[in-house]
Formats: C-alpha cells, structure tokens, sequence
C-alpha cells in the first residue's frame, strides 16, 4: 500500500516509506552512539531508566522514568510472562468440573481460557514492545541530555518541562489520550480478531470449556477450495460477486437519481422549488430501518405490492409473459426479482440524501461558465456533460469513492429486507448457509450470530477489508487525481 | 491560553466518552440486596429434611425466562424463597425468549443466566459448549415427566434439563365447517378447494418438513464432531424410497388448495382467514380460534400418499425446558429453584396462568388440561408419531433450502435424487 500511494505523490515530497525508514535508521543510530560514547550516567541508564537524569539533576523526572521501568517488569514477570509463554499453544489444560453436594457448588481445575490468554498475550506482547522502545528513546534522550550539558547549554527542570507540554509541545499532551484510546479500543481488539482468523475457535472449541488453538492458514484455504462435502469457496466467490454488483448499481444508481432529481428540482420551469424539496428530505426523517421493515412487509409474498397487483391485474400479465410461475409476484423471494427489488429499494432510501448533496453543488457551479457556453451554442445536455458532470464528479469524487465502500459494507438494507423472508433454493449456497442475496458482510453476521464460526467469519472480515482497501486506493488514484484542481480554479 | 484550555477539555471529554462507550456493555440488572445475612446465622443449626440447610450468605441467582412468562416467574421464585426460608436469596428475572437463548448464552457462557428456559432443538449445542449442569435429583425429573420429555432432555445418557412443558410441537387445525375428513392430506385439500380456502404448511424449515421423512420410517442422526448423519436419500425401514416422499411433498405443494407459509408468518396468514387448516402448534391457538370460529377443531397430523399408499406424518416432538448454568457460582442453588420451577404445582400454575401444556405427568392429567383441543392434540401427535429431533448446526440451512425449493414446487425440475443428495452432503459437513 505504502509503495503503491508513494509513487503518485513522489513528485512532490520524498518518498514517504524511504522516510520512514531512515528515521528508524537514525534513532537506532543515535542509540548505537549513546551506548558508545554516553559518559557513566547515559551507561547507568541502561539499568536503571532515571540514572541518566538524575545526573542531571532532573530528579522528579528520574523517579517517575525509573517508577515505571519498575512497574513495566512487574507486570511482565508476574502477569505478561504467563500469558505470553502460553501463546503460542493457547493453553493446554481443559476445563473439568465436578459437583461438590456438601458446599452445593462445582469444583473446577485450574484450567486455561484460550481467548483470555490470546487476549492478554497480545497485549502483554505489545507491551513489551513498547517498553523496550522506550527504553531505547530513553537512553537516546539521556544523551541528548548529555550533549546538551558538554556544549554548556540550558537543561530544563521539571517544570520548564511541564510548561513546554502545554506550550512548544501542545499537540503531544493534545494527542495523547485520543491516541492511547484508538490503541486500546480500536488497534488491540483488531489485532486479536485478526489472529483468531489463524485459529480453530468455532462452536466446538468455544471457550471456557473448551481451547482452541492456532491452525495456521487452514481457514483461508478452506474459503477458497469448493469439494463434495465443503462449500465455502463456491460460496465465496457468489457473494462477492453479488457483493461489488450491488455496490456497483447502489452507489451509482443513487448518485445520478439524486442528481437528476435535484436538477429538475433547481429547474426554472418548476413550481414550488421549497415544497419538493422538503417532501423528498421528508422521508430521511424516518428512521432508515423502521422505512425497510415496513418496506419487507409491503412486498412480501402476500403484501401489500401483491395484492395490489392481483387486483390490477399485473401479476397475470406478468404470468403471461412468462415472468414468473407463481401466483404472486416474488419480490423478495426470487434470487433475480430479489436483486432488482433491493436496488430499486436503496435507490428510494439513498436519493434524497444525493439530492440535498447536488443541490448545494449544483448553486455553486460558477453562473458565468455555463452562461458563456451557451452563448457558443452549447445545448442544456451538452452543457450537463461538459460543466455540470464534471464539477460534481470532482466535488463529490470522494464522496462517491466512501459510498461505494459503504454499500460493499451495507448491512442494514439487506439484512432488514431479506432476513427471515428469503430462503435460498440453491443447495451449494445453503451448505455453506448462504444467500444469493447476502453481501460478505451479511453472511459473516450470519456465521458468527447463528453459527458461533468465529475464524472464518474473522477469515471473511479480512477478506472485506482487503476488497474495500484496493478498490479505495485504485478509485483514489484514478478517480481523483490532484492535478484537476486548476481545472476549476 | 483558553484556547488551549478548551482543546485540552474537549480531549478528555472525547477520550472520556470512548471509555463510557466501550465499558458500559454488562447489564447491571441486580437488584438491591436485602442485607438479612446476619441473622440467618442463628437459624443455620437446625436441621431439615429435605430442603437443604441455609448457610450465611446471601444467595444471588439470575432466572431468564420468556417475556409472558414474568409475572408468573416472579410469583414462583416468591413461592420458592418461602419454601426455603432459612435462606436469604437475591433472585432477578431477565427477559430471554425460549426460542433465542442459546444465542445470546453461547456469546458469553459466563456472563449468563443461572437458571434459563430454552426449546429442546438447543439441548445439544449447550451441552457441546458444556454450559449445562447435569441433574443431580435425575430420578425426581425422570419419574415425574413424560418419557419423550426425559428423552429430549438427555444428551448422551446424561440428564441436563429440567422439562416443563410437553406442547412446543405442530399438529393440525382445522374448521370443521370447511374440513370434513382431517385424516388425509388429499381429502383436507379437496375440502378447502371446494370451499375456495386453503391449506396452509411452513415447508421452508427443517423443523416441519422433517415430518414427511419421519412418518415414513426416516431418521436423523447427530454426530461427534456436529454433523448430522440422515438417510433420506436411500431407502427407509419401512420400505419406502425418499424420492417417493419428496415426490409427494411436491404432489401437496403443487396443488391449487396449498399454501406454503413462510416459518415465524403462521399467524399472519391465519388471521387473513383464507385457510381453512393449518399445521402449527399451541403458540397459534388463540389466533385459529378466533379465526374458525365454532369450527375450531385440532387433532393430529394427516396422511399423505407416498407411491400410492397412505402414511402417516411424523412429528418433530418439541418440549420447554429450564437448564442450569454450569458456570454459575450457586449452581446448587439453581438447581434447588430449576426444579421448583418445573415441579407439579409450578407446571400446573404455569397451565392455569399461560394455557401451556405440562410435561408433568400428573399435572398432565388433570381434566382441564384433557380438555384444552389444542394441548389434547399436541400430547396425542407426540405420542403417536412425535420423534425427538437429534440433528446437529448445519442440518438447518440445507433442509430449510430443500423445502423452499419442493414449496416453489421445483422450479428447476432438478432430479429429486440429485436434491436428496445435496441435501444429505449438505448435512453431513462436520462443523469447521
């Protein structure tokens, strides 16, 4: 990915991994050069974290440096030492009870939990590793420290150094807890539902009372081969299609009907500009699921839709075409009708928000462009392909690029549409308990809500990161290019 | 300065948020102990027969049962706490319906109930995931309880659940104003057409379509590692090829006088008063009352004409059962108030309160349950043909697909051989 985005903007700054790495480089460098030439205090400092300072006569920051170095061992020897040492086998002892009658409660051994010690053991780990940077940033500093006081120049004390927190160096104290909660909550969790993509925990190796344990790439083979008695790659390769499909004809369909509708809105031959306008904004007030419930129910096999149209007389004109064999119209029931009826349903859910977006788009093209283009001669289409499309493709470029994703992940519309309304009739599809209909996000909701197969709804979960982030980079790159900027300048 | 000030506010507010947002999942709904403890010290000498004896502490327990079932859940853990009044308790009651809680107990086994009600179907995966507690007093509830209960209730000849109800099966209602003769799919379809009603069956779900398999002698079978071994692609006991059954699965679906329901819109479909008989279960009742009218009448399944011979529809027998968490920290306690809960006075308040048909045999007995249409033609359906369900995860998705597809009438004209084939490969994955 780095190289991939670094080639676009190499024009302009310095290739950003090389940067990358030469600032590793150095700072291994600069410690190489504290080991090698700090006096006794830099040295001490490899031991004892504060020693380098209080040289210096930084006390406070010294106590607080060593206090944690003591605290980092502590909780290595006595809780991430136990859970790291069991990660690579995820523990090996497996629960027992036995029910005690006289205290009328189970005695348990002390068995393992897998999940806890996956859990803790990455994060133990990925504390390790940054104690250990630390460490080595706290040398370097030391140094820095060291160099400072050769050339004769200010050390501060420990409150010039509070009050550079809060002055010079205001983005760190800033940026810190945001940070530290986006490592906690966000970058910890990730990265142990990416290795349970690695493991066999599934419904027979749930834990606590029972362990899984490390599988290798088992799962992602598993996805990708189809035999007699294994669906899951058949399967697979039906959704996704499906899947970029539908983001495809969601993404797009929505885009130009929000524009076209907010185009004839902004009309001059159209009255009543503000009542439109508020009549489609109208429907966004609803909330999106109680409008697709509602919209489930209207075209079920005996809905609203299907009465309706028995009594016009559509569902036997439909009949006679050859259409459909049924006696009702299978709007949500049929793989083909099902498709076409969640598009057409999305499209009805999606515009209004376009249209609000293109409206304030559309009064913001430059009046005297397509004034000027007239004068030429130019026609209202020709001036629709030539002013209007463009300026909104590059205004609304990476909206449409963030759509398109949204819709690859678009669980709600779906979900809600389909779920307990459509069975499949293809049995490959069934085994693997899929739909035609169903996006990869769907089915991995499924997979891990009904079915408890947690790694290969993780296996999925990697799979659509990895479909959104080329499909993202790819639409970036070419899509939007930078240099059309002066284009509108 | 203030402005930073201010950014520094914000910061922490965000952060603050984030950690409120993630940390706040654990449902606190325990309530307020009463702090009697001390007292109860005193009475802990003496000694009482059955019952067992109080200790100090406050016992707390978490009793998840359906949305109906609360107030009357309540009134029986009052009744338990003066059956055993040496103790102090602390019992709270969640709202779980019987139909869903293995899902939300095997998100977290741990942080589940302590006492639950589930449907038989879930026995096993709870089991797999050892979050049953077997039964300790097995010959109070084996002896107490219908056979087909028991039998539900026991996973490898261990007994794990506490049976209460024997009713969570299907069976047929019909108007006998429309429908003459219940006995034969064939006549009970030319009934409703000629009084321009219909049939109606959920096909689509493995749970109801099973019973064309079972009456004819086929059988399914759980496995070690969760697949399910079934034989309906070959030949059953009794003689009858499953192409046959599947054959005439499409024979009723095919007819004009049949409607295919989808699971979970039975009582959708009754109250639109187009049937005129309807396979379904007690949890119907009251809607098909009201839609027949004076005609309301049940009784079990029909026959259906398999090669040119008549056989009898089986049943997948379903019973509500209350299970114990092995995990829970009072799990002799739990299982103190798990068979309260089921015992014959529960069982019968549980008739008397909800109209739900006991599993326990002399509450079963009594006249007002006898005479209840729909309980009598639920227990006589199990009896006759009820079969105890043993399938494992992936029997559902495959069968529920092969059903839609005989309901749509097989669309495709794909060779009901090759689908009874699929449909065994399907079941037999083992869990992976």
């Amino acid at each position: 990915m780095g190289a991939c985005m670094s080639e676009n903007v190499k024009t302009k700054k310095e290739n950003p991994a090389a940067e990358f790495f030469r600032s590793i480089g150095a700072f291994f460098k600069e410690f190489g050069e504290a080991v090698a030439k700090g006096d006794w205090g830099v040295k001490a400092s490899l031991v004892v974290m504060g020693a380098g300072y209080w040289k210096r006569k930084q006390i406070v920051k010294g106590v607080l440096v060593t206090l944690l170095e003591i605290a980092v061992i502590l909780y290595t020897v006595l809780i991430g030492i136990p859970y790291i040492s069991q990660l690579g086998t995820l523990g090996e002892v497996e629960r027992a009870m036995v029910y005690n009658p006289e205290t009328m409660k189970n005695e348990v051994n002390d068995y393992d939990n897998s999940l806890l010690i996956l859990l803790f053991g990455v994060i133990s780990l990925s504390f390790l590793v940054v104690a250990v940077l630390l460490w080595f940033a706290n040398v370097r500093n030391t140094y820095r420290l060291q160099k400072l006081a050769e050339s004769g120049k200010h050390i501060n004390t420990f409150r010039e150094d509070c009050s550079a927190m809060l002055n010079d160096k205001f983005h760190f104290t800033l940026l810190a807890l945001p940070v530290l909660g986006v490592v906690i909550f966000n970058v910890m969790p990730l990265i142990v539902m990416i290795c349970i993509a690695f493991t066999n925990y599934d419904q027979n190796h749930m834990p606590p009372a029972q362990l899984f344990t490390w599988v290798g790439l088992e799962n992602f083979k598993s996805l990708f081969t189809t035999s007699l008695t294994m669906t899951f790659g058949y399967t697979f390769w039906k959704i996704l299609g499906w899947t970029l499909l539908w983001a495809v004809f969601a993404t797009f369909t929505t885009y130009f009907g929000g524009i076209i509708l907010a185009l004839m809105i902004n009309s001059k031959l159209t009255k009543l500009k503000k009542m439109w306008r508020t009549l489609f904004v109208a429907s966004i007030s609803i909330p999106q699921f109680v409008t697709l419930l509602l919209l489930r129910n209207f075209f079920a096999n005996n809905g609203l839709a299907n009465t309706f149209c028995a009594s016009v007389g559509i569902t036997d004109f439909f009949k006679n075409l050859g259409w459909i064999t049924t006696d009702y119209i299978p709007f949500l029931t049929d793989p083909v009708w099902a498709k076409c009826t969640i598009v057409v349903i999305n499209i009805w859910v999606g515009v209004p928000y376009l249209m609000l977006i293109a409206t304030g788009v559309l009064m913001n093209i430059p009046e005297e462009l397509k004034e000027s283009a007239k004068i030429d001669g130019a026609n209202p289409f020709q001036i629709f392909r030539k002013i209007t499309m463009p300026y909104m493709f590059f205004i609304t470029g990476p909206y449409l690029v963030t759509q398109f994703t949204a819709n690859i992940n678009n669980f709600n519309v779906i979900y809600l549409l389909t779920q307990d309304v459509y069975t499949t009739t293809d049995q490959k599809l069934a085994a693997s308990s899929g739909k035609e209909i169903d996006l990869l996000v769907t089915w991995l909701y499924r997979l891990t809500s009904e079915q408890y197969n947690y790694k290969m709804a993780s296996v999925i979960g990697i799979c659509v990161f990895i479909v959104c982030a080329v499909i993202t980079l790819f639409a970036f790159n070419f899509l939007i290019k930078g240099d059309k900027e002066e284009t509108f300048q | 300065m203030k402005k930073k000030v201010l950014s520094t506010l914000l910061c922490v507010t965000m952060a603050a948020t984030m950690f409120a947002g993630c940390g706040n999942n654990t449902t606190t709904n325990n309530s307020t102990t009463t702090d009697d403890a001390a007292t109860n010290d005193v009475t802990t000498g003496t000694e009482e027969a059955a019952a067992p004896s109080g200790s100090g502490e406050t016992i707390s327990l978490r009793v998840w049962a359906a949305e109906e079932d609360q107030t009357l859940t309540n009134e029986l853990i009052e009744k338990f706490k003066e059956a055993n009044p040496d103790q102090t308790f602390d019992i709270t009651v969640g709202v779980e319906s019987e139909a869903n809680a293995k899902d939300d107990i095997l998100v977290d086994p741990e942080a589940a109930a302590d006492v639950f009600a589930f449907a038989n179907d879930q026995i096993v995966d709870l089991v797999n995931a050892n979050v049953l507690q077997p039964v300790q007093d097995t010959e109070t509830v084996s002896s107490q309880n219908v056979e087909g209960a028991v039998e539900a209730a026991t996973v490898n000849d261990t007994l794990y659940a506490y049976p209460f109800s024997a009713d969570n099966g299907y069976f047929l209602y019909y108007d006998s104003n429309v429908v003459t003769d219940p006995t034969n799919w064939d006549a009970i379809l030319a009934d409703c057409e000629a009084a321009g009603k219909k049939a109606g069956m959920v096909f689509a779900s493995g749970w109801y379509n099973a019973s064309f398999f079972y009456g004819a002698g086929f059988t399914t079978q759980l496995n070690a590692d969760g697949s399910t071994t079934m034989d309906w692609n070959g030949t059953s006991v009794d003689g009858i090829n499953g192409t046959d059954v599947a054959q005439a699965m499409l024979d009723i679906a095919t007819n004009p006088a049949f409607l295919p329901i989808t699971d979970g819109d039975t009582a959708n479909q009754i109250a639109t008063g187009t049937l005129g008989a309807i396979v379904s279960g007690t949890w119907d009742a009251a809607a098909v009352q009201e839609a027949f009218g004076d005609g309301y009448a049940a009784t079990v399944l029909p026959t259906y004409t398999c090669a040119g011979q008549q056989v009898p529809m089986g049943s997948a027998a379903g019973y509500k059962m209350i299970g114990v968490n092995a995990n829970s920290a009072q799990v002799g306690w739990a299982m103190e108030l798990a068979l309260f809960l089921t015992n014959e006075e529960s069982q019968a308040a549980r008739f008397e309160q909800r109209q739900i048909g006991p599993s326990n045999i002399t509450a079963g007995e009594a006249p007002e349950v006898q005479e209840n249409i729909a309980i009598a033609a639920v227990v006589a359906q199990n009896a006759a043909n009820g079969v105890v369900q043993s399938v494992g995860n992936n029997y559902w998705d495959p069968t529920q697909s092969f059903g839609e597809i005989m309901a749509q009438g097989n669309p495709d004209g794909t060779d009901l051989q090759t689908l009874l084939d699929n449909l065994v490969e399907a079941v037999a994955q083992p869990v992976q």
